[in-house]
């Protein structure tokens, strides 16, 4: 018997999530999702396939001196160095992607963990690990970064996002905890509980499923925190040791004083593609949210 | 540009906020036709007007001469010692000097300024070991009044160092004896004396001073008046900025009127703003050349310890690039000399030895010195490896994070280098770890200067880069030559050349080491950098000196002061 209920479990799960996904389907369309999507792939496509459509290999060769400004040879003009402008805008938004990719995955993933392990245990775990969350939010997220940051002697791009997603969890956390908190008492849940089924199955396949809506979306707003937060941290040059990022751009832009100096084309372009990031990744959230949210659609 | 440094500056700034509220209330507007506003000495909130602390306030820190005064100016443009307190330094014989102080100096406070007092001040460093100028009495063994306005130095006959002892004589600020005999008696070390209320002998007093600003106002009854005349500017204010960026805008909108800034492109504000703002020249390089920034190598490091490599290294190099990216044009591409071609250290700089053993930047040169002299071949990956199978590379080159130019420049000196068969990478630590890798030699490449333009250079360059006496092996702390490099000429020639008098002699001395250098190569100047910025904007003050009106030197510090005595109002 219990087998059976067992072998039932990720049907079950699998049947609200499809179900859920057929009705939102319908809005899957809807003007401001196209917008951000194709924004989106654009911004992606630039990034990852870019250098390679416009053939160009090396971000940090250099093709001309201080500043120079917009040419036949450099599109986009030089940097401080002499860098190609355009060739550092592909690969510094590879790197800012990449870097929110694995802040918002970590983040995700930790705020899950705590989130579901509090809101399913209960009890003592749940104090404790809701403690642990609301010490980490009172401690303002950037002095944490600074101070990690810091603290190691080389930052990779795997390693600024792991440090970036490390502080970043808290939010999730508290939310999916609550979420949790109501779930596990929903009736298939006990079921699935009175059948033997471990905890973590349990959590896997009964809670997580029926909140991924709201997974989906808090990694979105993740992702887009995790590349705004690269930036703010390139321009306080604690960024990537090598490589190139917008927030590097940015930073060497601020440092040499394009500004003053009129070199529009160092700051302006950088600025612009975050702002596209950004933009884009909350329409994406804002639409997945009409999608997953029925009362949001109807209105 | 330190960011981290700027992070915990702006955190400090914070809490003081409060406490120096009272002191900023008490600014009070000053007529902007009588005020000169500079910018670029001062970083940071006040801390003291003690000349002998390691971080004094403008104007006490570095060889400011508005508030303290030196008994010389150094002048960078001529290369000599011009008269301040002292009218006359005299060359008594190879082992002597005398100084004659002016007629009628005085302090700010009445008090007449005499022989006792710079007796006074030199003679505070036999005793107490926290003033940075503890080392002139390794080079002097008297100092003594021979009359109501004469001092005769008796050098060290086995130290003849007289370079070295004329730097001390123009940036030791003279001190009060009648003030500060009680602070040097008293507990607390003279380095940590805090002074609030300085009295100098300068033109200038201290008028306030908050987190905003330093305020001076000029003292006119200033002793200097009959020989000097008075400084134009009724009052100089330094407002404090918080980086280059704001600094440099407040030049450009007319709100500073002499900056002392890195202000990249600084040529764009008149050529393409038309704003009145000068340089000390009006094209390429813009200012002086007054240090150099160097390449240094770890000779004992595999492939770098072989001169051949280190030459084809030199020849990988794009000079030019460095110059019009890393130092904004301000520097023309670098002589392979530890010796500036210009200002006081040109009458040194032998050229035709330059362009016969020197190098520029030519990749072509660096394949055939690796390929046919040193025998290395290339390998698939495009690096180099020597006959023994060492491969060249990778090195890593050291700057310090935030030291933008010195990282551009090392950027640019890397991928010249890995393009031409030598792999190296950079990396930026934080400029303590990197003083510190660099003073126990841990490291394969760094970027450092040593002295720039003294009236002891180019001899402590040399010595800097030359000489191994009093360097520690490898680990232990080093303050001069990092990368303990060694020959058996050197110490010989830089005594020599110490003690020498005759002009002569002295540019053969030098031609020698030089050689020594460009035999050798330990270190490669990779561009030059001025001493001092020089930057002015003609919107309310005019007749700035410059290379048309070359009235004072474009300096700040030292002889910078005699600029503040050319200048006028402008009506």
């Amino acid at each position: 018997m219990t087998a059976d209920l067992n072998l039932q479990k990720p049907s079950a799960g699998a049947r609200v999530w499809a179900t859920s996904l057929w009705h939102s389907l319908q809005s899957v369309f809807s003007p401001r999702f196209m917008f951000g999507f194709v924004l989106m792939l654009l911004l992606l496509a630039f990034g990852f396939l870019g250098p390679v459509i416009f053939n160009r290999d090396d971000p940090m060769e250099f093709v001309g001196l201080l500043y120079d400004p917009p040419s036949e040879e450099a599109w986009l003009g030089t940097d401080n160095f002499g860098h190609d402008v355009f060739t550092q805008l592909m690969y510094g938004t590879r790197t800012s992607i990449v870097i929110g990719l694995i802040a918002g995955s970590v983040a995700t993933v930790i705020g899950i963990l705590i989130g579901t392990v509090a809101g399913f245990q209960g009890g003592m775990v749940e104090e404790i690990l809701m403690a642990l969350t609301n010490i980490v939010i009172t401690i303002p997220s950037i002095v944490i970064l600074i101070l990690l940051s810091i603290a190691f002697k080389t930052r990779s791009i795997v390693g600024m996002g792991v440090i970036i997603g490390v502080t970043a969890w808290p939010w999730t956390a508290r939310a999916v905890r609550a979420q949790t908190s109501s779930l596990r008492t929903r009736e298939h849940v006990d079921v699935a509980r009175l059948s033997g089924t471990r905890t973590l199955s349990l959590i896997i396949w009964e809670i997580i499923p029926y909140m991924l809506s709201y997974i989906v979306m808090a990694f979105v707003l993740q992702l887009n925190s995790g590349i705004l937060q690269e930036a703010a941290l390139s321009m306080l040059g604690l960024g990537i040791d090598r490589g190139v990022s917008l927030g590097i751009m940015l930073q060497w832009a601020l440092l040499w004083e394009s500004v003053r100096t009129g070199a529009w084309w160092a700051f302006i372009p950088p600025t612009l593609f975050l702002t596209l990031i950004a933009f884009s990744l909350l329409l994406l959230q804002s639409s997945i949210d009409e999608i997953f949210n029925p009362r949001l659609r109807r209105s | 540009m330190k960011v981290r440094s700027t992070i915990a500056a702006l955190l400090g700034l914070l809490l003081i906020l409060s406490t120096a509220a009272p002191l900023a209330a008490q600014e009070e507007a000053l007529p902007r036709n009588e005020t000169l506003y500079v910018a670029g000495m001062q970083w940071g909130p006040f801390s003291t007007f003690n000349p002998l602390s390691p971080n004094p306030t403008w104007p006490s820190n570095g060889e400011n001469e508005y508030l303290y005064e030196t008994l010389f100016a150094f002048n960078i443009a001529t290369g000599n010692l011009d008269p301040l307190l002292a009218k006359e330094l005299t060359v008594v014989d190879a082992s002597t000097l005398e100084v004659t102080l002016q007629d009628g100096t005085a302090w700010q406070d009445g008090t007449p300024l005499t022989v006792d007092d710079v007796l006074f001040t030199y003679g505070l460093a036999q005793d107490h070991d926290d003033i940075d100028y503890v080392p002139f009495w390794s080079y002097v063994t008297e100092m003594t009044a021979t009359g109501d306005r004469t001092i005769q130095i008796k050098l060290d006959p086995a130290r003849l160092n007289i370079g070295l002892v004329k730097r001390y004589l123009s940036n030791v600020h003279i001190l009060p004896q009648h003030i500060w005999t009680e602070r040097a008696e008293g507990d607390t070390a003279l380095s940590q004396v805090v002074d609030e209320t300085p009295v100098g002998s300068g033109p200038y007093k201290v008028l306030d001073y908050s987190i905003e600003r330093i305020a001076l106002e000029r003292n006119d009854d200033y002793w200097g008046e009959p020989i000097f005349g008075l400084p134009a500017p009724h009052y100089i204010v330094h407002p404090i900025f918080e980086s280059n960026d704001a600094g440099n805008l407040a030049l450009q909108r007319g709100e500073v009127d002499l900056s002392q800034q890195f202000a990249p492109q600084i040529w764009k504000m008149w050529e393409d703003d038309g704003l009145p703002v000068g340089a000390w020249f009006t094209e390429e390089p813009y200012h002086i050349p007054g240090n150099i920034p160097l390449l240094h190598i770890n000779i004992s490091r595999p492939g770098l310890d072989d001169p051949l490599v280190r030459r084809a290294l030199a020849y990988s190099i794009n000079y030019a690039q460095i110059a019009a990216t890393a130092m904004s044009r301000y520097s023309i591409p670098v002589q392979p000399s530890l010796i500036i071609p210009s200002g006081g250290e040109e009458k040194y700089f032998d050229a035709d030895q330059v362009a016969e053993l020197g190098w520029e930047y030519n990749p072509e040169e660096t394949r055939r010195i690796l390929e046919e002299e040193v025998g290395a071949t290339k390998g698939d990956d495009g690096i180099y490896v020597l006959p023994d199978g060492t491969r060249l590379g990778p090195y890593t080159i050291l700057a310090s994070f935030g030291w933008t130019d010195w990282q551009t420049a090392v950027e640019i000196a890397a991928l010249n280098a890995t393009e031409a068969g030598i792999e190296v990478n950079t990396e930026y630590p934080e400029a303590p770890q990197v003083i510190e890798r660099r003073n126990v030699g841990d490291f394969d490449m760094l970027i450092w200067t040593h002295a720039g333009a003294t009236p002891a250079s180019p001899w402590q360059r040399f010595r800097d880069a030359l000489d191994i006496r009093d360097v520690p092996d490898f680990g232990g702390v080093a303050y001069w030559n990092w990368n303990r490099f060694s020959h058996p000429d050197v110490a010989d020639l830089l005594d020599q050349v110490a003690a020498a008098t005759d002009e002569e002699m002295q540019k053969e001395l030098y031609s020698k080491l030089d050689r020594i250098f460009l035999e050798n190569i330990p270190v490669i100047p990779l561009m030059y950098r001025p001493l001092e910025f020089y930057e002015y904007n003609e919107t309310y003050w005019t007749g700035f000196p410059n290379v048309n009106n070359p009235v004072a030197p474009p300096m700040h510090e030292e002889a910078g002061v005699e600029v503040l005595y050319v200048i006028t109002p402008n009506e």
